[in-house]
């Protein structure tokens, strides 16, 4: 099977990323039926870029903002760090990182730091290090204990987004594992999944 | 054809409206001070109001802007570094430099937002859609954008009908944090996996109906341009130029 950027987009590629966008969307909202502390909210990209690849990946997180940013466009600006989340998880995939839960929790690990260093310096500049949610609550402890805001915002990230996304990462993990391997042989990057 | 609903702003062609959205985010950062972003968001709401949309966007506007920008303030007006205390509490100081900094940074994020939200407001997702097509953009990308918006309703019902199931099995869905973090994988789980499994049939669906057939697709769904766009987009690029040429000459 061809790989890369103009091969990726298959009829069936095409079609998982309404699906990977809904998944975002929907789970934001369940999230908050069940009132859990977390935005669990890039499953959905990670799902697609996982079997899919990278740019398909890619394509999910920026149209999830863009979706997103229909009511609340706010999250417009980060649709960068979404779109940064499928490309890695894709890049991750392809070198064979969700193999085991070990290594996916280091992919979760490396993938944090990404999203941090890409979300806190939209978050500051064009937010002034201010969201809006629960996180501004942590932020402003992180504040008011002395610390600049660059600072503040990086830590009270750390904290967050590292439960956050290693932790969407075991679940998309497992949801994958779970997957028939009659479909997950038609996706461009699913063989890695394949024979557990 | 579009059908004319015979109120200007809305029967603008979808880019025309775009420009006005862009018009505001641009002259934000050209005109000085915090005044003209604030004036904005009365403009997008006149606006609104003129389109019939009012309700709709002054919820949104005090649901989404309206929690960040007292964030902002609070946050802003006691931390960002600067001399002139105003007033302050052991050790928590008001200071000038924030509080010029809040009124400036908010009266962006106002401005813009504003007229974002005024944007979907007034343009549906299919008008978009479509203007970009005519652009040259992929009708694949037509199919994935308009196809995600049926999707997400229809979703939300089946994840509600799954904890509904899950919850005649057992599942407990409410009580402490690890009572409803544990509903959280049962519920996912099949709403992922049924989700993921009807591409399958629909590949079949749409590749029976010439999909991925390499020839140029005909819409049934048609705007037009008229010569009331012509008249706003010169009208806006006139006001641009004015209100660069008033900012060099100051």
């Amino acid at each position: 099977m061809k790989k890369g950027l103009k091969f990726d987009f298959t009829l069936i590629a095409i079609l998982l990323i309404p699906i990977g966008v809904a998944i975002n969307v929907v789970i934001s909202q369940l999230v908050q039926v069940l009132r859990i502390p977390l935005y669990l909210d890039a499953i959905g990209t990670m799902l697609v870029a996982m079997i899919a690849g990278p740019w398909v990946g890619l394509v999910t997180g920026g149209l999830t903002n863009v979706i997103k940013s229909i009511f609340s466009p706010t999250e417009l600006p980060f649709a960068i760090v979404s779109m940064v989340i499928g490309l890695t998880v894709g890049y991750f995939s392809i070198k064979k990182m969700f193999t085991s839960v070990g290594k996916t929790i280091i992919a979760g690990v490396i993938l944090t730091f990404i999203v941090i260093i890409v979300s806190t310096p939209i978050s500051v500049i064009l937010f002034g290090g201010s969201t809006g949610d629960s996180s501004s609550a942590v932020r402003a402890i992180f504040l008011a204990s002395g610390q600049g805001i660059w600072k503040s915002v990086f830590s009270s990230n750390l904290l967050i987004e590292s439960i956050d996304k290693i932790l969407s990462l075991l679940i998309t993990y497992t949801i994958v594992k779970k997957m028939s391997d009659r479909y997950l042989s038609k996706h461009n990057y699913g063989q890695n999944f394949l024979d557990s | 054809m579009k059908e004319k609903s015979n109120n200007l702003l809305l029967d603008l062609y979808p880019s025309t409206k775009f420009l006005i959205t862009l018009f505001i985010i641009i002259t934000v950062f050209i005109v000085k001070g915090y005044l003209y972003g604030y004036l904005m968001v009365p403009l997008c709401l006149l606006l609104a109001l003129y389109a019939k949309v009012f309700k709709e966007l002054l919820g949104l506007l005090i649901k989404t802007l309206l929690v960040l920008i007292t964030f902002i303030f609070l946050i802003q007006s006691f931390f960002y570094p600067g001399d002139t205390i105003l007033w302050s509490w052991s050790f928590l100081s008001l200071r000038q430099e924030g509080i010029d900094f809040s009124l400036l940074l908010t009266s962006r994020i106002g401005a813009i937002g504003s007229a974002l939200l005024l944007f979907f407001r007034i343009t549906s997702v299919k008008d978009i859609v479509y203007s970009l097509e005519q652009l040259g953009l992929p009708s694949k990308v037509t199919y994935v954008v308009l196809s995600t918006l049926t999707i997400i309703p229809e979703m939300k019902k089946l994840s509600m009908t799954i904890m509904d199931a899950q919850k005649t099995r057992g599942v407990e869905t409410e009580g402490n944090l690890r009572v409803r973090a544990k509903a959280f994988l049962p519920t996912l789980t099949p709403l992922i996996l049924t989700s993921v499994a009807s591409t399958e049939e629909r590949a079949i669906t749409l590749e029976a109906r010439a999909f991925t057939a390499p020839v140029k697709k005909t819409s049934l769904y048609r705007i037009e341009k008229t010569k009331k766009d012509t008249v706003v987009r010169i009208l806006l690029l006139l006001l641009l130029i004015v209100i660069i040429v008033w900012r060099v000459a100051l």
